[in-house]
């Protein structure tokens, strides 16, 4: 073989007995012989293997008969985030997992969403991260306060937020002996987790944020302490907001006060709801009634005719988790979670999904307002809900004049508005909303009928 | 329910060949699986000139349709035979559930299309040449001219005559060329093969062996699939069946028939359809076969190649593999294979004379393809009986490309970057195609595989496994 890979032309072949004695037809002789007798030849097996460790995952696989409907979903270039986050949510709150041997076809997915997948899907998106820099991991119900520190943060907020309600003095402690390694961010997230439990016994801890590097956390954190009672009542933030709010009498018979928010000169309306969201992020609603004499119930009647204070109290409501009182303001403001949604306004985190759908009836109504640029906006909600509406929303929303004209609108919808619709209905309305769905064009609803398809046979199977 | 008519029909023929066309397909018996559901869709299977029949589906309210065959024109003439059948009555069209491959037609199509054969758009402007159906049977069955066809077959025997020659020749030049590339040095030639081969390649179409040129063709892509270290030891394996080749060509009348039909057929020679079908002696086997790899590569002819490979789940005697392959010109855009793996089937196939049989065509087959999901009961071998199988396979065919194993009690394990197909019991392990090692890598995670691979010489194609979590590499 040698010979023949150097050429013939500097070292002739041997004779062999079996070929011709004449070239070339020795050479091509020798060459065909070679070549096939190579062909018998089994390949040399390594050395060694890599020895595989593949975690065990307990949770089920999903039905075998959805594979094909996942994939079809996830691989369509239509498929639009807030499928994707719906399918991953609710593979998490049903212990199902996608299949592994499908991890290659909906990589971008099990990437993107590895935490809700399950321990294999885990494993799959950190194949390629050199060891020394993978995540242990983690199924949402073994977190702990030994492995708390190497959980994803959405599953270290929810255990902190668990841990404050029964025993808040050891997870301020917790949350205390990792705070030097955490990212700003991070920081901001958990130290939100306080808000439960909030006692006398946090004040100190509390007061060590003064120096935080990060702003937000600073403010957060004396928002918490001017909750504590004693507080001292100088806040900064509070100061300046009050600058900035005229407080008038109203009526000649009945005198009623009127509240007005004055923006900054240099602040246009389209910077309106950022600059508000900005400034009044240091302040709470009781500080700011306490302080304009009028009590946080009525505040909202008073700015009635003012929608950028309505939409700061919307804020600070919502922020506060004063569901009662930011129901009576979205009556008066129905757009304030479009404005919302705008700013991406993250607060407040959710102890639970219970919560999450008192605030969702307490913003939306949809028989009043709808976004005009619908797919943001519902997908922000989408993300502050972690799941459906809950089901009386979503009810108006089918009966919305807004929905009547999508469903009869020429052009039909943009296929991610109609998957965000469909991720955003609870099991219920379902049916109908299915049947509204199948009347628009193929080329717009395809991936929302796959999409309520898989979340049924998701969630029935579980 | 029909909306469709024969005036209808002649509307939207593309042409009165098209119709004339249509007529000749108008017999149940190339037609399989006839079928139709609600809504007026109606569909069945139309065995043409390829390996596999062409699948074809219509909805009677708005004369919408669809052909896997590559024509270009619209309606095809399947399309149009199955609206005329249908409007005569001229078949049995039995009720039944529509199958996957209908569906997903229904859930592409645009509602309502002028015309529904995808890209094509009907020029309404241009003057449409004047159909009708009844010119149709007028023109049926030519008389035929003794004379005529003595002169034509003297003529085809010429030519057949001058092809050999030709090809003969072609072989001489290919002895010289591979001459060249044994005295410079094959590692030389593996190092850059390129422009050599499309010379040589050239040369062989000019000589009227386009099968070897085709090889030649596809040679230096895949030696630059190898890695560097491969590449020369590949390259003999290629080459020295090049001359096998060319050698047997010149002694070809000493072979055995069988071995001597598969050379020329590997050399270019094809042999039609309809020779096949009229060879009482070409071997027949019926039973029930399973889909377990599709297979579409382009050639550098300008051609697309449809491999589907089978395997025969009914016991008995026969072989236990077929492989049809079609193809179509590239030209002909969104061809796509019609089978899905996984899809069990009910025919009679007819194999190509060889003495492996292997390649084979649709002789006739009992209702359509369906999509099945059980677990196939494979016989109980390993992968050391695999590579004996393909040892006696290249035994009888030297010239052997690509063979089918079948195997249990594997395991798919790495080293490296690279992935083998292992034994579980010996210490057998073939590499696997490097372009599958994302889609294998999920087969770490389970302890057991069993299922069908392709062997090429070099690399191990994993085309469908089962497994105790259920099938790998089914669509």
């Amino acid at each position: 073989m040698p010979i023949l890979l150097g050429g013939t032309r500097r070292q002739p072949l041997p004779d062999l007995a079996l070929s011709p004695a004449e070239e070339p037809a020795r050479a091509l002789h020798v060459l065909s012989l070679v070549g096939q007798a190579l062909r018998f030849e089994r390949p040399p097996a390594p050395a060694q293997f890599t020895v595989e460790h593949w975690p065990r995952d307990e949770r089920r696989l999903l039905p075998p008969n959805l594979r094909g409907k996942l994939v079809d979903l996830l691989y369509s270039r239509k498929c639009a985030d807030a499928s994707e986050r719906i399918l991953a949510w609710t593979f998490a709150r049903t212990r199902l997992r996608p299949h592994p041997f499908d991890f290659p076809s909906i990589r971008e997915f099990v990437r993107k969403y590895a935490q809700h997948l399950g321990v294999a899907a885990q494993h799959w998106a950190q194949r390629d991260t050199p060891a020394e820099r993978r995540n242990e991991y983690f199924d949402a119900e073994e977190i702990s306060a030994k492995n708390w520190t190497e959980a994803p943060r959405a599953g270290r907020l929810r255990f902190l937020e668990d841990m404050r309600q029964h025993d808040p003095a050891a997870a301020r402690e917790l949350l205390a002996s990792a705070w030097g390694r955490e990212e700003p961010e991070t920081r901001l997230r958990l130290l939100a987790a306080l808000q439960t439990g909030l006692t006398e016994a946090d004040r100190e801890f509390l007061k060590t944020l003064d120096k935080d590097r990060a702003p937000r956390v600073r403010m957060l954190a004396q928002r918490l302490l001017a909750k504590l009672p004693g507080a001292s009542g100088e806040n900064p933030a509070l100061r300046s907001c009050l600058s900035r709010i005229q407080k008038l009498q109203k009526g000649k018979l009945r005198r009623s006060v009127a509240l007005k928010l004055e923006l900054p000169a240099n602040v246009k309306e389209q910077a309106a709801s950022r600059w508000i969201q900005e400034q009044f992020e240091g302040v709470c609603l009781e500080e700011l009634a306490n302080a304009l004499e009028i009590s946080a119930d009525d505040m909202p009647s008073a700015a009635k005719e003012d929608p950028n204070l309505l939409f700061a109290l919307a804020l600070m409501a919502s922020r506060e988790k004063h569901f009662a009182l930011l129901e009576s303001i979205t009556h008066l403001l129905p757009d304030a979670w479009g404005r919302m949604s705008a700013v991406d306004d993250e607060e407040p985190s959710f102890s639970d999904a219970a919560e999450r759908q008192e605030w969702a009836r307490a913003l939306v109504h949809p028989a009043q307002w709808n976004p005009e640029v619908p797919y943001p906006a519902w997908d922000w909600l989408l993300r502050r809900l972690e799941g459906p509406l809950p089901q009386p929303v979503m009810d108006e929303l089918l009966r919305s004049k807004w929905w009547s004209e999508q469903a009869a609108s020429d052009p039909p919808p943009r296929p991610e508005v109609i998957q965000v619709i469909c991720a955003l209905c609870p099991p219920q309305p379902r049916g109908q909303l299915r049947g509204q769905v199948e009347a628009l064009a193929p080329e717009s609803n395809l991936e929302g009928l796959l999409l309520l398809d898989i979340l049924e046979r998701l969630e029935s199977f579980a | 329910m029909t909306e469709l008519s024969l005036q209808k029909i002649e509307a939207i023929a593309p042409d009165q060949a098209s119709l004339q066309a249509a007529r000749k397909l108008m017999k149940p018996g190339i037609w399989s699986g006839l079928s139709t559901a609600s809504a007026g869709l109606v569909w069945g299977e139309c065995q043409g000139s390829g390996a596999a029949p062409y699948r074809v589906v219509i909805s009677e309210p708005d004369s919408g349709y669809k052909c896997t065959c590559p024509s270009r024109k619209f309606p095809c003439k399947h399309s149009l035979a199955l609206m005329w059948m249908r409007v005569e009555g001229k078949a049995a069209f039995a009720d039944a559930a529509p199958p996957a491959w209908v569906q997903d037609w229904l859930r592409r199509r645009r509602p309502a299309a002028k015309s529904d054969a995808g890209d094509e758009a009907a020029d309404e402007s241009a003057p449409r040449p004047a159909k009708n159906i009844a010119l149709t049977a007028s023109e049926e069955a030519a008389t035929v001219d003794p004379i005529s066809e003595a002169r034509a077959a003297a003529a085809r025997e010429r030519s057949r005559l001058e092809r050999e020659s030709s090809v003969t020749a072609g072989m001489d030049d290919l002895d010289q060329w591979l001459t060249d590339q044994i005295d410079m040095g094959i590692a030389a030639f593996a190092a850059n093969p390129g422009k050599a081969c499309r010379l040589i390649a050239q040369r062989l179409v000019d000589a009227k062996a386009g099968g070897l040129a085709n090889r030649l063709d596809e040679l230096p892509g895949y030696l630059y699939t190898l890695p560097d270290a491969m590449r020369p030891v590949a390259a003999i394996k290629e080459l020295g069946q090049l001359h096998l080749l060319a050698e047997a060509w010149r002694r070809q009348d000493s072979l055995d028939p069988e071995l001597r039909a598969d050379l020329r057929r590997e050399i270019g020679w094809s042999l039609t359809r309809e020779a096949l079908l009229d060879d009482r002696s070409a071997l027949r086997t019926t039973g029930t076969w399973r889909i377990f790899a599709t297979i579409e590569e382009a050639q550098q002819d300008r051609l697309r190649r449809f491999e589907t490979w089978m395997w025969r789940e009914s016991p008995g005697d026969g072989p236990r593999f077929a492989v049809l392959i079609d193809f179509v010109p590239l030209a002909a855009g969104g061809a796509r294979n019609p089978w899905l793996k996984g899809e069990r089937l009910e025919a009679t196939l007819v194999f190509y004379p060889s003495p492996l049989a292997l390649r084979a065509i649709i002789g006739n087959m009992e209702g359509s393809a369906q999509a099945c999901h059980q677990e196939m009961q494979l016989p109980d071998s390993g992968l050391e009986a695999a590579w004996a199988s393909w040892e006696s396979a290249l035994a009888l065919k030297p010239w052997l490309r690509v063979w089918p194993l079948q195997f249990r009690g594997t395991q798919v394990r790495r080293s490296g970057q690279q992935y083998y197909l292992c034994s579980t019991q010996t210490a057998i392990a073939l590499p696997i195609l490097r372009p599958q090692a994302e889609m294998v890598a999920p087969l770490l995670c389970v302890e057991r595989v069993d299922g069908f691979a392709l062997w090429d010489g070099s690399w191990i194609r994993m085309c469908l496994g089962q497994t105790q979590l259920g099938f790998w590499g089914m669509p």
